[in-house]
């Protein structure tokens, strides 16, 4: 009989000692977990403003005077809910814009139900969202809004800001795929093949549950062992388990994806790369990127396993615009918006790039000559194209 | 000799003995019946035997069967008798000969189809029978077990057995796909468990052995995720993840069809009348938005 080579008894003893640290740790883990926990998310202020079907405006209330001279509109993805942005108070991209001065509205998209299997990008792009601009340019007697765009809801506001570039003064995008011709991330290769039609005209909506599976799977041994070992190794810890229970509960409040986006995002985007082909048509229209002559800033992460870099970095060249700047953080999809160290770059990262093409000027003491603004008239000027790889 | 040669075997007057036996039989047998029914009989109604009618129609019957044997002794009955009884194999022959025609291509049938099954599990390496397993059933219930689902269904209640079919196949199907699936998901864990023992097996030869558990749990974690990413790229992953959400889909419709059929029968909307519904509503907010962009314009 041949011996283990793994010294079991050793190994065995080693186990016995952190064995009692575990049970020291559960007995802490039963309290805490049994105390009052606050883990609710988006706590920030705000109203709705504006409502259309299952689509709200929300308008978060301002904390410090208004620094921009336009407001930002933040779209979030059909995918998960915008609550991400924030999750908790001092962990929260939100309060960072409102604390930078930014005027800033935010697209609800709700939850949609059976009857939104119907709605395509044509009805949330050129209805949802032109509703959306019109009504926050009327309320600012403005003629142009700032957009902002996350994941999916960046490849709108791409769409949106190339159909109607003359309401758009500046575009910021945020981890978006608008290349979806790369083998890198897992979802360009497993939508390659799906069958959208076959699931589409099967569940109406794509169901949410069946969207966390996929996504948990993307890696299953980090998503569904590590992370919960690392709860129960620290679930002795309030503030944790109550930051834990807050991402557990973002993450698994996903609402399901309107049928027809769903099978236009894998056709047209994931298994035709239209967009950047120019051959992307909404309501008739095609999407000419040429016309995005806006400033864009595209902001995503270089371990982004859902959307990686090569799916982003391919817009800046493609579009009409002479000010772009493409940003590429050391992080995944979701740490650029909430884990630590990103919270003090992101934000910030975004509010001075806008301050630098939309700032109020600031009043300066009366003086006996009259003088030009030589800061605000500069901060205007179109910048070159420069790739910062932070 | 004559009659040795048309009957070598005998066969004549064999039979003839038979029959004449036989006449004499039915003969006695006519007259002891004759003579038993003219005594009382114990379980008889006192005074009274059979009835005279029920006499006569046995005694009728027993003179039949005689004359009857009598008449088939005769040479040219005989003769007669013989043809037909050589004839009678031949035709027995034929209809067995159908029978097992029959049986025979029944037979041939099944055998084809478990020699096809054969030949499905050879197009997959044994030595990965393990891993193929689930996919060698797949194959085997598509190519070998769907068919007996999709045999025609008749009479009223033909579309409900066709529909209530169509449930049980692609149940089966999406089980089948499932455990493929499933397994391949399992896999990972098998490659990372020996990769786990190789790397700790060197590590306690070489007395670099960590004490903390943590450390074990780490690499553990890393190699399984590493083998995840692996995976996951494979196309066998990417197709049998395809075919499962297609047999998820398959199985849905036909549950929903099959259901929506029940309800049919219920007074409430069916989810295919709620879907019309939100269509159209759908179109109709869609030409009023338009309308009304027009109108502001």
């Amino acid at each position: 009989m041949t011996q283990s080579k793994i010294p079991v008894d050793l190994i065995l003893s080693k186990l016995a000692e952190e064995a009692e640290k575990v049970q020291s740790r559960a007995s802490k883990a039963s309290e805490v977990l049994l105390e009052d926990l606050d883990t609710a998310i988006a706590q920030t202020p705000y109203e709705v403003v504006y409502q259309e079907d299952r689509v709200k405006l929300k308008h978060y209330l301002p904390r410090t005077k208004s620094r921009y001279k336009t407001p930002l509109l933040v779209t979030y993805a059909l995918i998960n809910r915008e609550t991400m942005l924030d999750l908790q108070p001092g962990r929260s991209v939100v309060e960072r814009f409102l604390d930078s001065g930014i005027d800033l509205y935010m697209i609800d998209w709700g939850y949609p139900t059976r009857k939104d299997r119907f709605l395509g990008f044509d009805d949330h792009i050129n209805g949802y969202m032109d509703n959306i601009v019109d009504f926050i340019r009327e309320r600012h007697k403005i003629e142009k809004i700032n957009l902002m765009g996350i994941c999916m809801g960046g490849t709108f506001s791409v769409i949106y800001s190339a159909l109607y570039p003359e309401k758009i003064k500046n575009l910021i995008t945020t981890v978006t795929p608008t290349n979806f011709d790369t083998k890198k991330g897992l979802l360009h290769v497993w939508m390659e093949n799906i069958d959208v039609d076959r699931v589409v005209d099967t569940f109406g909506n794509l169901p949410a549950d069946m969207m966390n599976l996929g996504f948990l799977l993307l890696n299953p041994a980090r998503l569904m062992i590590d992370k919960y070992v690392g709860f129960m190794e620290h679930n002795d810890n309030k503030q944790f388990v109550e930051n834990f229970v807050r991402m557990e509960k973002w993450i698994f409040d996903s609402p399901d994806l309107p049928g027809e986006v769903f099978r236009q995002f894998i056709k047209d985007c994931y298994q035709g790369n239209k967009l950047l082909k120019n051959q992307l048509e909404i309501g008739g229209q095609l999407v000419n990127l040429k016309k995005l002559t806006m400033p864009l800033l595209n902001i995503y992460g270089k371990f982004d396993h859902l959307v990686p870099p090569e799916a982003c970095d391919q817009l800046v060249k493609h579009v009409g615009s002479k000010d772009t700047e493409d940003i590429c953080l050391d992080t995944g999809h979701i740490g650029i918006y909430v884990s630590s160290k990103y919270q003090k770059e992101f934000a910030p990262k975004i509010a001075g790039w806008l301050k630098e093409r939309d700032q109020i000027p600031r009043k300066r003491a009366p003086r006996k000559k009259t003088t030009t603004d030589k800061t605000a008239a500069g901060a205007n000027k179109p910048r070159r194209t420069k790739k910062a790889n932070t | 000799m004559n009659e040795n040669k048309e009957d070598p075997s005998g066969m004549t007057s064999m039979v003839d003995t038979w029959l004449k036996s036989m006449g004499d039989l039915l003969g006695n047998m006519a007259t002891q019946w004759g003579a038993t029914q003219g005594q009382q009989q114990p379980w008889t109604v006192a005074g009274k035997g059979a009835s005279p009618q029920a006499q006569a129609t046995m005694d009728a019957a027993f003179k039949n069967w005689q004359s009857m044997a009598n008449a088939m002794a005769a040479p040219e009955s005989m003769s007669a008798l013989l043809k037909g009884s050589g004839a009678m194999p031949e035709m027995l022959l034929k209809l067995s000969q159908s029978s097992l025609n029959g049986f025979g291509e029944m037979q041939q049938s099944l055998s084809e189809r478990f020699s096809r099954m054969g030949a499905t599990a050879e197009a997959y390496e044994f030595q990965d029978i393990d891993e193929n397993i689930f996919r060698i059933w797949t194959d085997i219930y598509e190519k070998e077990f769907k068919q007996f689902f999709q045999i025609p269904q008749l009479g009223l209640m033909r579309t409900y057995q066709e529909k209530a079919n169509q449930v049980a196949d692609k149940y089966n199907l999406l089980q089948s796909t499932l455990a493929e699936f499933l397994n391949l998901l399992s896999l990972p864990f098998n490659q990372t468990m020996q990769v786990m023992q190789e790397k700790v097996g060197e590590m306690a030869e070489n007395g670099a052995l960590p004490d903390e558990s943590r450390v074990y749990y780490n690499m553990w974690v890393k190699v399984l995720e590493g083998h995840y990413m692996t995976l996951f790229q494979t196309p066998e992953y990417v197709e049998t993840l395809a075919r499962t959400l297609n047999t998820l889909a398959d199985f849905s419709a036909a549950r929903d069809s099959a259901l929506e059929d029940l309800l049919g029968s219920l007074p409430i909307a069916k989810r295919s009348d709620m879907d019309d519904m939100a269509r159209e509503l759908y179109e109709l907010k869609k030409r009023f938005r338009i309308l009304e962009k027009e109108l502001k314009k």
